[in-house]
């Protein structure tokens, strides 16, 4: 069992772990592994093994992490976008799991319809940061559409997770007792067989199903909101409109991205699209979010953000379709994405922020951090400890057709958490922050302003200032050059001999 | 004596000669020239420089600015010494910087204070002086953009 797919299980020495995997494949014949020796006598299953071989040496390729196992303790709470579990029971593990697999996880995909003006039909190996980027906005869509406490009803199993309070070593469960994270509540009807129905009940396999109709306008939107983030062009922030949006920061597809440009063109995309109304995001410049032009961006004015052509046009654009029309009468206030890149050191990540981080990261405002390892892009959700939790973009999977109307979810939710040491974070990233209403973006404004400034280095890492930017000299009519600052016959005078003189030095 | 600064110059000048990228070499070696004059100055040359230089314009702060060492999306500086007022604030410098580079406002530009800390931009840069400078006189501050993010792939 060498597979390096997602549900790769490795594992490690102990009877009650062999248990647990009996329970998983008792209990779930339609994720068998990939690559097992059951797969290659069904003659069906070849060509979908040949897939997944394919699939596997892509995602080698690409760096999805072949690690067995991700460890978790109990001891210490972990954060998962401002919620702490404690996973010292049941019931922790369980919310935690609701959690983490309800997050949308956008990664690489083949196969798709070309990109304009490429050959490519596929992102892997470069878009990465694009698709940290999509999971970042739909993080930030689900907090805006979805209820706070909304949870996926039909997420898989938590997989390739080692929680601490199921070690036999453990005090509160010892011997093999089985982990009810383990084991599919899908693909076979019954429950699994290794499992009494008393633990079932306990481990919640039996979960409620999507009855009611909050449940089902959830599923709904959930399915929505997927759709938009669907990989062919029309898909208002599929990658094939953020490549194009991101032509004007001079990006093309196959290039490389940075979580600058990323936000940047997430504000783009929302800015564009008529199918979520009422959201604006904004994106801090030099590590200052000015509260002005945030409540600007929001208030009530339709003449603003969207243009004033669509206000002048309004009547005649609403006559045409229902979806716009809906935006025009724009009198309540919009809520916001808030983007901060940020860079948080120069070669390495300077360890004076890494509490600044664990703080922003514990606000319920937050919506995640797009950044990575060196060359990696991650999406960073929490963390325990000093490890960061992440959903990973590299992991390359065939296109799904969201046109469909039954299109399958299960590629878009993560079942495996990884973490990395906070220490091999890059220090370049884009913090994102969610604001429902004014009232939300006074509270986040103090909120954030305290985690900020929680860190031991002398600066926080970003700042809220009154006011707008222009207030500050940032957004006036550009200068034609550089002549105010310098005469221009200085600029040129490059010469080696200066240096004695104050004429090495540029006068501001 | 040794300078003991690990992001003098003079650094920047050394990691691209190793570095193996050609393309990048070059362009690194040429922006660094602007610098080389500092290359072998060492601490006390400079001490005296910014001596003579505070004493014939006290409200100025003298300020080195140099491009991280591995930046390679934001063009060269062609100068590297400074002298600031000192009312001025971060933000304000930062924009006279941008302009300078003919930056747009959306391309990320960070000025990290001894290339390590990101800066407060309500400061003044005689608050940052009084914090961050250097023991020669000059305050130090590195400029970098954002890392982008993709897998080596074959």
């Amino acid at each position: 069992m060498n597979s390096v797919s997602p549900s790769a299980v490795q594992y490690v020495g102990g009877a009650l772990q062999e248990e647990l995997l009996e329970g998983q494949r008792t209990g779930s014949p339609a994720r068998r592994l990939p690559g097992g020796p059951e797969a290659a006598t069904e003659p069906d299953e070849v060509d979908k093994l040949k897939a997944k071989l394919m699939s596997a040496w892509n995602n080698v390729k690409y760096g999805w992490s072949v690690k067995s196992k991700t460890f978790f303790n109990k001891t210490s709470p972990i954060t998962v976008l401002g919620q702490s579990y404690l996973l010292n029971s049941e019931d922790e593990v369980e919310r935690f799991h609701g959690a983490f697999v309800s997050r949308l996880w956008l990664t690489y995909r083949r196969e798709f319809p070309q990109l304009e003006g490429s050959s490519l039909t596929t992102d892997c190996g470069w878009g990465c940061m694009l698709r940290s980027g999509q999971m970042l906005l739909a993080q930030g869509l689900l907090v805006h559409l979805m209820p706070r406490d909304w949870v996926w009803l039909d997420a898989q199993q938590l997989e390739d997770v080692d929680f601490e309070v199921f070690r036999p070593r453990s005090p509160v469960r010892a011997g093999g007792v089985p982990i009810p994270s383990f084991g599919s509540p899908r693909g076979s009807g019954a429950p699994p067989k290794s499992l009494t129905g008393q633990q079932v009940a306990a481990g919640g396999v039996q979960r409620k199903r999507p009855g009611s109709a909050r449940d089902r306008q959830a599923e709904l939107h959930h399915r929505q909101l997927l759709s938009w983030f669907g990989d062919h062009p029309p898909a208002p922030f599929g990658v094939h409109l953020l490549v194009e949006l991101g032509k004007s920061s001079g990006k093309r597809a196959g290039d490389w991205y940075g979580p600058s440009v990323v936000a940047h063109i997430l504000r783009k995309a929302v800015c564009k699209t008529t199918e979520v109304n009422n959201l604006a995001v904004y994106v801090a410049q030099d590590c200052t979010v000015y509260k002005e032009d945030v409540l600007q961006l929001c208030e009530p004015s339709p003449s603003r953000d969207k243009g004033p052509q669509i206000s002048s046009n309004g009547p005649q654009i609403s006559s045409n379709g229902p979806q716009i029309s809906t935006i025009c009468p724009d009198t309540t206030w919009k809520s916001v994405i808030i983007l901060v890149p940020v860079r948080l050191g120069g070669e390495a990540l300077n360890p004076a922020y890494i509490e600044c981080v664990k703080r922003i990261l514990k606000l319920e405002c937050c919506i995640g951090i797009i950044g990575g390892k060196p060359k990696h892009s991650l999406y960073f959700v929490g963390f325990q400890d000093d490890q960061l939790l992440y959903l990973d973009p590299h992991y390359c999977q065939s296109v799904v057709d969201v046109t469909q109307a039954d299109f399958s979810l299960e590629s878009f939710h993560c079942s495996s958490p990884r973490k990395m040491p906070f220490s091999r974070m890059d220090p370049s990233c884009t913090i994102g922050f969610y604001a429902k209403n004014q009232k939300d973006f006074e509270s986040l404004c103090s909120a954030v302003s305290e985690a900020l400034s929680s860190s031991t280095e002398k600066y926080p890492i970003f700042t809220f200032m009154e006011g707008q930017g222009q207030d500050y000299g940032l957004e006036g009519p550009s200068p034609a050059g550089p002549t105010h600052i310098l005469p221009p016959g200085r600029l040129s005078s490059r010469s080696s001999s200066t240096r004695a003189s104050t004429d090495d030095f540029v006068f501001l | 004596m040794t300078n003991p600064r690990t992001r003098s110059p003079s650094n920047s000048g050394k990691v691209s000669v190793n570095n193996n990228n050609n393309l990048i070499c070059v362009y690194k070696l040429n922006r660094s020239i602007p610098s080389l004059s500092l290359l072998f100055q060492p601490t006390a040359t400079r001490k005296l420089e910014v001596d003579g230089i505070r004493s014939k314009f006290p409200n100025k702060i003298p300020v080195i600015i140099e491009s991280y060492q591995r930046e390679k999306y934001l063009p060269p500086l062609d100068k590297t010494k400074f002298l600031v007022p000192q009312e001025l604030t971060m933000t304000q410098f930062v924009t006279i910087i941008r302009n300078r580079m003919a930056l747009l406002p959306t391309q990320a530009f960070y000025l990290l204070i001894n290339n390590t800390g990101l800066s407060s931009m309500s400061l003044t840069m005689a608050q940052m002086y009084r914090d961050h400078q250097d023991d020669d006189g000059f305050l130090y501050m590195t400029y970098a953009s954002q890392e982008m993010f993709g897998s080596a792939s074959a």
